[in-house]
């Protein structure tokens, strides 16, 4: 099979695990949806009469081949807990989620690589010490702490920046700082190591002494060596970010996929998990499919190897 | 009009402070657009159908939608609304109202006789379930006896009545809306109110704008006619820092539910007001399980109430911002036993102890008391999270009874399994609230019959039903309230319930945001508010 096939069939693969897996979690959670929705005041008719409408009195398989059988027409289904559709609220969560999580990923890369690179360029100065100390602070630091934080600098103390809300650029600047900040931690860790490791090959040695000169052998050889093992972490970051999406939509109020997937799991809202969980794998399948691909890009030798 | 305003809020007793002094010499001035920081806790869903949601955040949305028959008054009484008028048959079996004419819903419908029919009946179908359902009571049908007038009956009498069709539970919905909508009418609501439904961003954001036809506040309202503002915007934001981040960077104009620090130093800030009032509540209350052991036992759920401090809880939680609840009911409540009851019991773990020690649980290798095997464990089951600071009191209660050898674990629960568990009986100590109006509320939390089997109460105490099914049918005040009085006095004395705070509800606002007013049942209204240049 060729390649582009294998890794579509592959991703196929995980998008329906992912799926199943969670209709089996959610059928065996305790907790009756059914009740829920019905309310505290229904009688016993009441409940089973929703349990009906709402499709959770049949028999596990019947219910997940009908979900199924839903999705291969494209249909998302109903929320148990609004009664409208999935697909519309997505649509409506999802904006502002990938504006949080694609800008965070954006300045969790910037910042990752260049305090990498500039932290590994002055190994063991002050420069290295001073880079090293902050990314171990935003490493360490909760979210929703450094959220507060940031809040209360630049929101409460400057009033240069809103603290809530979104939908304009000037709101996503503190929650996208306080996501990306986090994560490019451990980016610039990465980086850095990489860096260092690839300053120590024969083949750069071997450059400055043709005569290249320092800067050429840094940006334009070693980075693209170093950066193979970061894009691979990139890939899993993104993860990260989605699940780290959740508590820092909370702290800003703001809306997005996080918040709903959490509250949707916590009343057994079947058909809204599984639509969240859906797109968000979808997502996470197609960052790490451009991710294998971009491998080629940095490194010719690897698409030969494939 | 500025007089009335300083009137009502002189009333109101509780109000303890109010921008309404600032405003003395200033006309409103009408226009802009409010912005609300609304604790809405980490909720993603709106339900806006007045008749389905007991959660207060959403009845405190309610208020500027949609309006009730009757007003209740700060002194307790009820006064007309929607009705001008009421009449109540000898048997209490009828009650006869007559509307105001010429009253509209947003959506230019009429609300007659007959759109208030097809609001009670909606709420009585038991096929809906609906959370106002407790609200009417054995009612057995409305009569349309002409376009403004409407006889309720009900098919024995029940005397909180009157005094619930005043809650936002019973907001009145346009009937042409419920027939549009079915089943998403929460996600778009259409009353009659000073304000009328814009728009909703799930979870983040409501939009409403003034109602240009409003003419029928209630009497007490600081004004009459449509609300001065244009806009009025709630914005969610559960995270408290947050909510008082964005009031302190005036992204927003007030924000309520403010934690008990920074309404300390809120209040001592020039450029902020301070607004608190009592909601009409069955305080939050701890409740050791009666039907589970060995909790069933009144020495055992004695020795556990003398092993809290609770006045120690409230004072570190709270900073004096909350007083400490002796009663069920919260102390501006019809029939309240606050003041009766403060001071009638006080920690003693020592006579504690003694209890514990003669009835066999005696402390274990690690200071836990066992008895044939068997630790004494508290499980405390939950699903709300750190709302208004309930699980600091938990953790303070822990602390206290592991002094006596007690253990208290915390069971956080998703709301599905919660009910569950509650329903199964598999827990210890449940604990919650409920705003109502009426002293009824006991009726929802200790009759048996009368609640819902995930209750946090499973009391089954004879002597008490029989009181609670009394007093809902007695007419007479005098004699109700004692009834309610005796129930309140046997919850404390038998240790069935364990009051800790009462809720002042808690409004920040900038200070040149005027005329933002709170209800006697402890809900915001807006009607009167208004924007300084």
């Amino acid at each position: 099979m060729p390649y582009p096939l294998r890794r579509a069939a592959a991703a196929l693969l995980v998008i329906f695990g992912a799926i199943t897996l969670v209709f089996l979690v959610l059928y065996w959670l305790p907790g009756d949806a059914a009740t829920l929705v019905a309310g505290e005041n229904a009688t016993a008719e009441t409940v089973a009469d929703t349990r009906a409408r709402l499709g959770t009195d049949r028999p596990l398989w019947v219910q997940y081949g009908s979900y199924l059988g839903g999705l291969a027409h494209g249909d998302l289904g109903i929320s148990f807990g609004t009664n409208e559709p999935v697909a519309a609220r997505i649509r409506a969560q999802l904006p502002a989620t990938l504006e949080l999580t694609g800008f965070a990923c954006l300045v969790a890369v910037v910042a990752g690589v260049v305090f990498g690179v500039v932290s590994a360029v002055n190994q063991g100065g002050w420069v290295d010490h001073g880079i090293q100390a902050a990314m171990l602070f935003f490493t360490s630091m909760p979210s929703f702490w450094l959220g507060i934080l940031l809040i209360m600098v630049f929101s409460v103390t400057l009033q240069w920046l809103p603290a809530i809300g979104s939908g304009s650029l000037v709101q996503l600047v503190l929650p996208v700082a306080c996501l990306g900040l986090a994560a490019s931690g451990k980016l610039a860790r990465m980086v850095r190591n990489s860096v260092l490791d690839v300053l120590e090959e024969p083949f750069v040695t071997t450059l400055r002494g043709n005569g290249l000169r320092e800067s050429q052998v840094l940006y334009t050889h070693v980075l693209r060596n170093a950066l193979i093992p970061v894009v691979t972490l990139l890939g899993i970051l993104v993860g990260e970010l989605m699940s780290g999406a959740a508590v820092t939509e909370t702290v800003f109020a703001r809306q997005g996929l996080g918040r709903l997937l959490v509250e949707s799991l916590g009343v057994k809202d079947v058909p809204m998990v599984q639509g969240v969980i859906l797109v968000v794998s979808i997502l996470y399948v197609i960052v790490n499919l451009l991710v294998d691909l971009s491998y080629s890009l940095i490194d010719r030798r690897i698409q030969a190897a494939a | 009009m500025t007089t009335r305003r300083q009137f009502t809020a002189l009333f109101a007793g509780t109000v303890l402070a109010s921008s309404t002094t600032r405003a003395k010499a200033a006309a409103p001035r009408p226009g802009g657009e409010l912005v609300f920081g609304l604790d809405g806790a980490a909720v993603v869903k709106f339900v806006l159908d007045p008749h389905n949601s007991g959660f207060a955040p959403h009845n405190r949305v309610f208020r500027s939608i949609f309006d009730s028959l009757v007003v209740l008054l700060p002194d307790q009484s009820l006064g007309p609304w929607l009705a001008a008028s009421w009449e109540i048959s000898p048997d209490q079996r009828a009650y006869t109202f007559r509307l105001r004419p010429g009253i509209t819903f947003h959506d230019g419908t009429k609300l007659d006789a007959a759109a208030v029919k097809t609001n009670l009946d909606r709420i009585k179908n038991p096929a809906n379930a609906l959370v106002a359902l407790p609200d009417i009571g054995p009612y057995a049908g409305t009569d349309v006896l002409d376009a403004t007038t409407l006889r309720i009956n009900l098919t024995e009498p029940f005397a909180p009545l009157l005094r619930n069709l005043s809650k936002t539970t019973l907001g009145i919905v346009s009937p042409a809306a419920l027939a549009k909508y079915g089943d998403t009418i929460g996600q778009n609501p259409i009353g009659s109110g000073p304000f009328r439904f814009v728009s909703l961003s799930q979870g983040t954001e409501i939009r409403l704008a003034r109602n240009p036809d409003y003419q029928w506040s209630p009497p007490n309202a600081a004004h009459a006619g449509p609300a001065y503002l244009d806009l009025l915007t709630f914005k969610n934001v559960p995270e408290e820092a947050t909510r008082v981040a964005a009031l302190r960077s005036k992204q927003v104009h007030a924000a309520d539910t403010i934690p008990p620090q920074n309404i300390v130093s809120l209040k001592a800030d020039s450029e902020f007001r301070v607004l608190q009032k009592e909601l009409l509540n069955h305080n939050y209350t701890l409740h050791l399980n009666v039907a589970r052991a060995p909790w069933d036992d009144n020495d055992i759920r004695k020795a556990v109430q003398l092993s809290l401090d609770i006045d120690t809880i409230v004072k570190v939680i709270y900073l004096g911002t909350q007083p400490r609840a002796w009663s069920a009911l919260s102390p501006s409540i019809f029939a309240s036993s606050q003041k009766e009851l403060t001071g009638s019991w006080k920690p003693d773990s020592k006579k504690a102890a003694v209890t514990l020690d003669r009835k066999g649980w005696v402390a274990g290798h690690d200071g836990i008391r066992e008895k044939d095997g068997k630790r004494l464990t508290v499980s405390f089951i939950d699903t709300q999270g750190n709302r208004e600071k309930r699980l600091d009191v938990i953790q303070l209660a822990r602390r206290q009874l592991a002094r006596n050898g007690i253990e208290l674990v915390i069971d956080s629960e998703p709301a599905g399994a919660y009910i569950r568990k509650a329903t199964d009986n598999e827990y210890d100590l449940a604990a919650g609230s409920q705003f109502a109006p009426d002293p009824d509320v006991l009726r929802r939390l200790y009759l048996p019959d009368g609640r819902d089997a995930a209750s946090v109460s499973k009391l089954n105490d004879p002597e008490i039903s029989q009181w609670l099914r009394d007093a809902t049918r007695e007419g007479d005040a005098e004699r109700r309230a004692e009834l309610y009085r005796k129930v309140e006095r046997k919850l404390i004395e038998k240790a069935y319930a364990i009051p800790v705070y009462v809720l002042l509800y808690t409004i920040a606002h900038a200070a040149d945001v005027n005329g933002i007013t709170i209800d006697t049942h402890g809900f915001p209204e807006f009607h009167s508010a208004w924007l300084g240049a």
